[in-house]
């Protein structure tokens, strides 16, 4: 602690370096990241500094796209994607609506975005952590991806007039089918990776692995594959060394970006950790009160591994525990589906109206 | 009566969108699987050699004694030597055997029949510069099998097998690595170009020989230690002053935007109304538990009727909250941005924005991976299928209660809504209707 404190005094040589520093940091962890210098230029709002801000906006705020994907969209369509996300997730400034399309002008105010989007959140993890380098073979121990989404889903192109109600039968049908041979699926890749694993058990370096993973057992069997593999790799550490390297370094370009302490940040910051807590009190007391909070279960893709039955095995989730979980995840489920179909079945009853109305035979099976 | 069975239009666009989402989503996993599935196939199968002999980059900083370059070619004295070589081993493998047979059983399960030390298509693999394609390419000798067998143990295997030497996509195979590295390599290129037929490398049989390339592993231990530590730079002095520097930024951005107060983003509604998703499911499943719990005495009874009032205030405020957010996108935002935005990040389970980090799962048999798997499979489903049922029952129950006649049609249209409502569109029920006694 009292180191740190001491290094706080820094001389004046070392505080001029800091700044381009960490900006090179931040330049390497991000993709598409522009020099120091651009970054310079666009604080001054310089033209030649807006088509690089630009691209490098619409690289972070389109990660699924690969990496070279992006020279695929023309320039005008890369500024409009990048307002429109910006506006999506609330980007409080107008002016950036107001640039000109072709991505001529601008850098000032993409800086301004960028840092906002900087410190709102972790940006350089989460996009690393996207597009990350999977090694081992990995699978999810939640659910949480599989949640609907409430946005209305893009407009189907021949929905336009009426639909027949047998339409819709026909669509639940298709449904089913598909999640059956989705199961189907999923039980032989099982199967083949239990394989996988456990013909080359003891050929991993990392003890705690003890066997290969598809990854890797395809990166020996294919050596041009391994290459790109591995080239992808030392990438993904260059951009990781980058990312520590911009957390040591970030409070140098805070400092630069806001310019002087306002009197009122110590009163924003005050109302800013209240109007958190009061969101997120509601949302515990619901959680709390359901009975069960889904923090409290692991979340997350982790990596397979197969151990040998009655090894007592080194760190990590257990299988039986995750079952365990997700079989009175299920039981609920089905429980609220139930629910919701006793539901309908009454409230049909109540339409359809008592006797002597039409007798209503169930089918069987129930 | 085929009027009756149609919808409006209004409705038909949401539920045929609906389901079509749904239906999407259930093919995009589809093929994600179908692409392991190719890959996971292919890797139990023989290992093909590649086409070409790919011109191998330079070896590394360790590089081999001998000179690489000029090792591919076989004189006639190494073939000479390599035949004796290889008798050698034939012989070392029959003893081997015997005594093996004798004493020890069964120890190396996994060397099952074939020979191991056949390297398959290797040629095409292994960079002809750098050589430790072992002892592989006489296929018809009796593989050291007896060497390896008694070896197996995992501890001893890295010892066994000849580490790649600097390049960074060789394969390596085990085998005798009694001989002194320099001398085998030799002898080892020079079996690689006399091999008549190579038996097929399969997983099966010798995927135990396997050993990742120094370059690889080296990156990949790398690469997790910084994974590690990246998730675990949470808390510090110059972290703490990083985000007080970061909150102000904000503020002032906020300051200087032109608008009103702080604004609700498109992002922030969506995130919300998940969260109230989740939190209806919650409430829901506490109720059920409830309204079917036996109270044995007054005092649980009115347990559970606080319990109940308590639920019901809690979903006041999600209402409340849900008709505030409703407000905002009318008022607030215009016409919602088209199309899907991607989800920028779903922080799983609701927490902060997770930073991945190394996590395992153990399992230990293919049943219980099985198991867990087809679980997974089965909740994601159900979670899809209560949304479906949901959106159902908002556009079709209004559709029946709407239409007034008793008559056959409207009786169809209620068959049809019962059997996706009530029953997933599985089954249907049977109407029986009384007609009028002729007079």
């Amino acid at each position: 602690m009292g180191r740190r404190r001491r290094r706080r005094r820094v001389d004046p040589a070392d505080a001029a370096r800091a700044l381009p520093e960490a900006i090179a940091a931040l330049s390497q962890t991000l993709p598409a990241g522009p020099s120091p210098e651009t970054f310079r230029r666009a604080k001054f709002d310089r033209p030649e500094a807006a088509p690089a801000l630009w691209r490098l906006l619409f690289r972070v705020l389109s990660p699924q796209l690969a990496d070279g994907a992006s020279a695929s969209f023309s320039p005008e369509a890369q500024v409009r994607s990048v307002k429109l996300a910006l506006r999506t997730q609330g980007y409080p400034r107008r002016a950036l609506a107001q640039l000109p399309d072709d991505g001529s002008q601008g850098g000032r105010e993409l800086l301004l975005a960028l840092a906002w989007l900087l410190a709102r959140g972790p940006l350089p993890e989460r996009l690393l952590t996207q597009n990350r380098v999977q090694l081992g073979d990995e699978m999810p121990v939640c659910e949480c991806e599989a949640l609907a989404s409430p946005g209305p889903p893009a407009p189907s192109v021949e929905a336009d007039g009426c639909v027949d109600i047998r339409h819709l039968q026909w669509l639940m049908g298709k449904l089913r089918f598909r999640w059956r041979n989705l199961m189907a699926s999923q039980q032989e890749q099982c199967a083949l990776l239990g394989k996988i694993h456990s013909y080359t058990r003891g050929c991993h370096s990392d003890r705690s692995l003890g066997h290969l993973s598809v990854t890797e057992t395809e990166l020996l069997r294919d050596p041009e594959g391994g290459r790109q593999l591995l080239r992808r790799l030392e990438r993904e550490n260059a951009r990781l060394q980058a990312a520590l390297e911009w957390r040591r370094r970030e409070l140098v370009f805070w400092r630069w970006m806001v310019g002087g302490r306002g009197p009122q940040w110590s009163a924003a910051r005050t109302a800013l950790r209240e109007a958190v807590g009061q969101d997120l009190a509601a949302l515990r007391q619901a959680c709390e009160r359901g009975g069960g909070c889904s923090l409290a279960q692991p979340h997350g893709p982790h990596r397979l591994v197969r151990t040998e039955a009655g090894a007592p095995g080194g760190p990590g989730l257990r299988a039986p525990e995750v079952i365990e979980a997700l079989r009175s995840q299920e039981a609920r489920l089905e429980v609220v589906l139930r629910q919701l179909q006793g539901q309908c079945r009454q409230e049909l009853a109540r339409l359809v109206g008592a006797p002597p109305g039409p007798v209503w035979i169930l089918p069987p099976g129930r | 009566m085929d009027t009756a069975f149609t919808l409006l239009a209004g409705s038909s666009r949401r539920l045929v969108a609906e389901l079509r989402d749904a239906l999407d989503s259930c093919a995009e996993r589809q093929r994600q699987l179908e692409r392991s599935l190719r890959v996971s196939r292919r890797l139990l199968r023989a290992w093909e050699p590649a086409e070409t002999l790919a011109p191998e980059p330079t070896p590394g900083p360790e590089t081999n004694e001998e000179a690489p370059s000029a090792a591919c070619i076989p004189s006639p004295q190494d073939l000479k030597e390599l035949e004796l070589l290889t008798q050698a081993l034939e012989k070392a493998v029959r003893v081997r055997k015997g005594i093996s047979k004798a004493g020890e059983g069964n120890k190396a399960p996994s060397l099952k029949s074939g020979s191991i030390a056949t390297s398959p298509a290797t040629r095409a693999s292994y960079p002809p510069s750098t050589s430790h394609r072992a002892g592989s390419r006489a296929s018809e000798t009796k593989p050291p099998r007896g060497i390896l067998q008694t070896r197996v143990p995992t501890k001893d295997l890295p010892e066994r097998r000849l580490l790649s030497v600097g390049d960074q996509a060789c394969m390596g195979q085990g085998a005798g690595a009694t001989k002194p590295k320099s001398g085998l390599r030799n002898e080892q290129i020079v079996l690689s170009a006399a091999s008549q037929a190579p038996e097929a490398f399969t997983l099966k049989d010798k995927g135990i020989l396997l050993q990742l390339p120094e370059a690889f592993r080296k990156a990949a231990s790398r690469n997790s230690r910084l994974w590690a530590q990246l998730s675990s730079t949470q808390t510090s002095d110059s972290v703490d002053a990083a985000t007080t520097a970061k909150t102000q930024f904000l503020q002032k951005m906020q300051t200087t935007s032109g608008w009103p107060g702080p604004r609700l983003s498109a992002t922030e509604v969506e995130a919300e109304v998940r969260h109230l998703q989740k939190a209806c499911l919650l409430l829901r499943l506490r109720m059920g538990e409830e309204l079917t719990a036996d109270p044995k005495d007054w005092m649980q009874e009115y347990r559970c009727l606080l319990t109940l009032e308590e639920l019901q205030a809690i979903v006041g405020q999600c209402l409340h909250r849900l008709r505030e957010l409703c407000t905002v996108v009318e008022q607030q935002l215009g016409p919602w941005p088209e199309g899907r935005f991607p989800r920028a990040s779903l922080p799983c389970g609701g927490g902060a924005d997770p930073i991945w980090s190394p996590q395992l799962l153990l399992y230990s048999s293919t049943q219980e991976l099985q198991t867990l798997a087809a679980l997974r499979l089965r909740v994601a489903m159900l979670h899809q299928q209560i949304h479906l049922e949901k959106v159902l029952m908002a556009e079709l129950l209004p559709l029946v209660s709407k239409q007034e006649p008793l008559g056959p049609p409207w009786l169809a249209l209620c068959r049809a809504v019962h059997s996706l409502l009530c029953e997933g569109g599985q089954r249907f029920l049977t109407i029986l209707r009384e007609d009028k006694p002729a007079d």
